[in-house]
């Protein structure tokens, strides 16, 4: 049997989080209002409009071609993509077509290693990157189209990859990454559920080691991630089939039905559509000139996988926990600061994250940023465990007591009494007590059940609210039981 | 004399004088409305009345009762002696393909007529902040597509003042129109391949196309959107200016519209022109067309009285100290046209793509299988035939596989044409031209039903209008004479970009110099009937 494998392509678009919309002054995010509430006179295309460009969206467009590794180029130019649609009211989409913003580019994909093979990355390239407007959204209700322009004028990336994709797995990975990367700039949402993320794939197969391209077809209204790989996986199984029966792949575009988990043929794709395009008149080509460059350039970070790799290297992390720590921008700032803040062992750190803190945020919701447990109050209370005022659980307790009450760690455990007995008459008076409530146990201690002493420990530091050095309250406790 | 016929400028020192009143001025021209313009443009005329003839049609939608209260406002701020703007109490029309507040904005087609704007274009929201009345919307072809007004589908059209079985030029026909006929003393218009200037020379009166950008088109309907200019039309070239200084100027909503402050446009206007090099050019006194049998070119030169009007334009700025260039080369004036028709098509085409039946303006009423249907036939039955011809063309020579041969190339032809002009205008060339001297039209007003029908030929009735639009430069049309049967001959100055004070002061130069001329006594039909 022949080997195969997967050529695969993704035409994304993305959402870029911009107050405004690209041509008019309306609010771009309309996800919880009502149809037709954020519109005007030009994103509705009304007679005698004309569109004027906001800024922002080119910022952001240029900062994701940056991380790219694109050119960015000094003169684009805005073309109009002319096609009949009810929620295209002009008729026409203002786009970019044969001068767009960027030019080359790639992404590298890191895959993780599997049972079966190592990891390795994988590079994909980038072979367009463009502004563009939103259309509206149609709905079809008994019948009757219902239309929204809420949607139109939202300033869209176009990114649109090279057929350098060779499985599924890949196909999400490049979303995940692409995702993490969209949030850690900053410049959108990048949510496929709610429509900030889209993506069409293409698909096509051909015996391994060939260099020659087969048809492909297009799969299209795929809204997760993990319906992409999904969809992907059936198609390419679906298309070995149909070689393998001896039957020709046509161009099809495709549509997942995420419920039945199929694949259905939307329609064959006859000649490609004439868009008649040519440039926008009503724009001004579109300069970055030096400084516009220069302030844009001021604004670029150091990217995930960057900061993955240094994390590695600066602070000695594991790879799981670099892997894990750089997953959102705001929560490596954190273990930065934390780390700058503590002057300790930066995996010391990472644990209290991996465990404690990262589970807050999953509970809360919230982003590292937003915690009233700062980064500064963390290494405050490590300083406190490594300099032995406070025990182990007393600090974990505390992480919780911080970011409750938003007060220093210090001021809680002065104020509540927090820190270590070590007071041997103090530790030895509650022993005694737990020695004389307890006389069950004790018989059975002293009839060689010895391991029961962790449970005398634990009943000690209840009544003592935690605050028993425990090694101290163990020895007391051995000697007195030993004693009688 | 009426009210109505005086000019901006004469109104303005009345006004300010407390001589008259805006309320009286307003009066007095819906007075001559009332008089001479008949009825209005509408969808459904029925069978044509005899006075139909004997009108001048300007309107589609008078707006007295707006400029009405315009005008008590201003009699208020008077009276209390509050500051006024520029063209307080001056009543003005506006071609009815700019969009206004509250008034059907028709663009002169049955797939508008419907349509209320829900908001104000910027040049009249300008005129209206400087205290101008808004009389109404002004007739014009159907979305400025022709140089008759016979294209529009509110009819009965305008006629000429001049003569009523003329046509008063177009597109801005109704504006030209209402401006001759002392319906008000200043219009708003447009000028896509001539659209002022040329029914302001069959008409008598002064017409501006400012540079490209000058003036805001947020609120102009768009036909050709690297083309349309939208500029005054005066009864002479002190009011051209005034309304210029009003309208002109940068604004948010346009981002083509230039970032350049506005110069003072009436300050230099009486400084003359001794000195200036004003250049004539053999490629402007004939018209060159293909013939599209023998797929050559054609060449016919322009009626002798319309050569000698500029030849005589010439003689009298030569008296005032201009130093006249003879034989300026513009080889390319002759592919004016041919670009334009590829140029502005498919501009054309794509800016009428939003009139679909789906939000706003005719849908058709009749049953529908599904959404293409409701398109064909809403088109099919809201466009006239001009909006149609466009349409083909401009998809045709826009498609994937022609778009290199026709429009690529037409995009070439268009810097060319800008060249022609970079030459004659430039201060270290061989020419070093202040400005060109040449007819505004290749006829004077042609009789209604005559040229009509014939696409090609009304195109070359743009000529030698269209190279300004194709290079983005000024223009500035003035009348200069009567022909043998008594129609109005205007003359062109064309200069470089933003040279409209100078060209304005030109032209009041050659104004004030024919104060005394016999033509200059002539009055159109219309008014004469009107004292009879």
């Amino acid at each position: 049997m022949t080997d195969y494998e997967a050529i695969i392509g993704l035409e994304t678009h993305i959402q870029l989080n911009t107050q405004t919309k690209i041509f008019c002054a309306c609010k771009a995010d309309s996800w919880y209002d009502p149809p037709n509430t954020n519109i005007c006179p030009v994103c509705t295309g009304l007679p005698g409009v004309l569109p004027v460009l906001n800024r922002a969206a080119v910022e952001k467009a240029a900062l994701l071609a940056l991380a790219m590794h694109a050119e960015i180029n000094e003169v684009s130019y805005f073309d109009r993509k002319n096609y009949f649609y009810p929620d295209l009211p002009k008729g026409y989409q203002i786009s970019q077509y044969d001068r767009p913003l960027a030019s080359g580019g790639y992404m590298e994909v890191p895959m993780p290693a599997t049972p079966e093979r190592p990891a390795y990355v994988r590079r994909v390239n980038i072979i367009k990157l463009h502004i563009e407007e939103d259309a509206g959204k149609t709905k079809n209700v008994n019948g009757r189209r219902w239309i929204d322009f809420n949607r139109c004028g939202v300033p869209l990336v176009e990114m649109v990859t090279g057929p350098d994709l060779r499985s599924a797995d890949e196909a999400a990975q490049y979303l995940i990454r692409l995702r993490q990367l969209l949030r850690w700039l900053g410049i959108s949402e990048a949510d496929m559920e709610k429509g900030h993320l889209r993506c069409d794939a293409n698909v096509s197969i051909r015996p391994k080691g060939a260099t020659y391209f087969n048809p492909k077809t297009e799969i299209k209204n795929v809204n997760s991630i993990e319906n992409v790989r999904d969809a992907i996986q059936h198609e390419i199984e679906r298309q070995i089939r149909e070689v393998e029966a001896g039957h020709a792949i046509e161009a099809w575009t495709l549509e997942w039905d995420e419920d039945a988990g199929v694949l259905r043929k939307m329609r064959s794709k006859e000649t490609e559509a004439d868009y008649r395009y040519f440039k926008e008149p009503d724009l001004l080509p579109l300069r970055i000139d030096a400084a516009w460059k220069a302030a844009i350039l001021a604004q670029r970070v150091e990217l995930p996988l960057e900061r993955r790799q240094r994390f590695i290297e600066a602070y000695g992390l594991p790879e799981y926990d670099a892997e894990i720590l750089t997953g959102e921008r705001a929560l490596s700032d954190y273990f930065e600061q934390a780390v700058q803040a503590y002057g300790g062992d930066p995996k010391k750190v990472s644990n209290y994250l991996m465990n404690d803190i990262l589970r807050m945020l999953n509970e809360s919701g919230k982003s590292a940023a937003e915690l009233r447990l700062t980064p500064a109050y963390l290494a405050e209370i490590l300083k406190l465990a490594d300099a032995g005022t406070i025990n182990t659980s007393t600090a974990k307790a505390l992480l919780q007591r911080v970011e409750e009450s938003g007060r220093s760690p210090r001021e809680i455990v002065e104020a509540e009494g927090l820190a270590k007995v070590s007071d041997a008459e103090a530790i030895r008076a509650v022993c005694h007590e737990v020695i004389t409530e307890n006389p069950n146990e004790v018989a059975t201690y002293r009839k060689g059940k010895v391991t029961l002493i962790a449970w005398f420990v634990g009943q000690v530091m209840k009544k003592m609210r935690g605050k028993a050095d425990p090694t101290l309250a163990r020895q007391i406790l051995e000697e007195l039981l030993k004693g009688e | 004399m009426e009210l109505c016929d005086l000019s901006a400028h004469e109104l303005s020192l009345l006004l300010r004088q407390r001589r008259v009143s805006a309320v009286e001025v307003l009066e007095s021209c819906l007075q001559r409305i009332s008089q001479v313009d008949g009825r209005p443009g509408s969808l459904e005329p029925g069978a044509p009345q005899p006075e139909d003839a004997e009108r001048v049609h300007a309107f589609i939608t008078l707006t007295a009762e707006r400029a009405r209260a315009q005008a008590e406002t201003v009699d208020r701020r008077l009276a209390a002696g509050e500051p006024v703007g520029l063209l307080a109490g001056i009543p003005f029309t506006v071609k009815d393909i700019f969009c206004v507040k509250g008034t059907p904005s028709t663009a002169g087609s049955r797939i508008l007529a419907n349509f209320v704007a829900p908001y104000t274009a910027t040049p009249v929201a300008r005129l209206e902040a400087a205290g101008a009345l808004m009389l109404g919307k002004v007739n014009l072809d159907e979305f400025t597509y022709g140089s008759s007004n016979e294209s529009s589908a509110f009819r009965p059209t305008p006629r000429n003042p001049w003569k009523l079985d003329r046509v008063p030029g177009g597109s801005s026909g109704g504006s030209t129109a209402s401006v001759a006929a002392g319906e008000a003393p200043l219009s708003l218009g447009t000028d896509t391949a001539g659209s002022i200037r040329q029914p302001a020379a069959f008409c008598g009166v002064v017409g501006v196309k400012p540079t490209y950008g000058r003036v805001s088109r947020y609120g102009l309907i768009a036909f050709g959107s690297s083309l349309d200019c939208p500029g005054p039309i005066a009864r002479n070239v002190v009011d051209a200016a005034l309304m210029l200084q009003v309208i002109a100027g940068p604004d948010p909503h346009d981002s083509t519209a230039a970032n350049l402050p506005v110069p003072d446009y009436l300050a230099a206007l009486e400084e003359g022109v001794r000195g200036l090099r004003i250049g004539l050019s053999p490629d402007y006194f004939r018209i060159t067309f293909p013939d599209a049998v023998r797929g050559e070119y054609d060449q016919q030169p322009i009626p002798g009285e319309i050569e000698a009007a500029v030849r005589r334009a010439a003689d009298i700025l030569a008296d005032l100290g201009a130093e006249i260039v003879e034989n300026v080369p513009m080889p390319n004036t002759r592919y004016g046209i041919p670009a334009y028709f590829v140029i502005s098509r498919v501009e054309a085409a794509s800016n009428l793509h939003r009139y679909d039946g789906v939000k706003y303006g005719y849908r058709t009423p009749q049953p529908v299988q599904d959404l293409h249907e409701m398109y064909r036939k809403t088109r099919n039955e809201g466009f006239g035939l001009q909006p149609k011809l466009r349409i083909l063309m401009g998809m045709y020579v826009s498609a994937a596989q022609y778009s290199a041969q026709y429009y690529q190339r037409a995009l070439r032809v268009r810097t060319l044409i800008r060249r022609d002009f970079e030459q004659a205008f430039d201060p270290q060339g061989k020419y070093r031209l202040h400005a060109l001297l040449t007819p505004t039209t290749p006829t004077t007003a042609f009789p209604v039903g005559a040229v009509y029908g014939d696409s090609v030929l009304m195109q070359y009735a743009d000529q030698l209008t269209v190279p300004a639009n194709h290079a983005g430069i000024p223009g500035i049309s003035i009348p200069a004479g009567l022909d043998h049967e008594g129609l109005p001959i205007g003359i062109q100055f064309l200069g470089p970009d933003f040279s409209e004070a100078l060209l304005l002061r030109i032209a009041r130069a050659f104004e004030r110099a024919t104060e005394e001329a016999s033509w200059r006594r002539a009055r159109p039909e219309v008014l004469q009937r009107l004292v009879a």
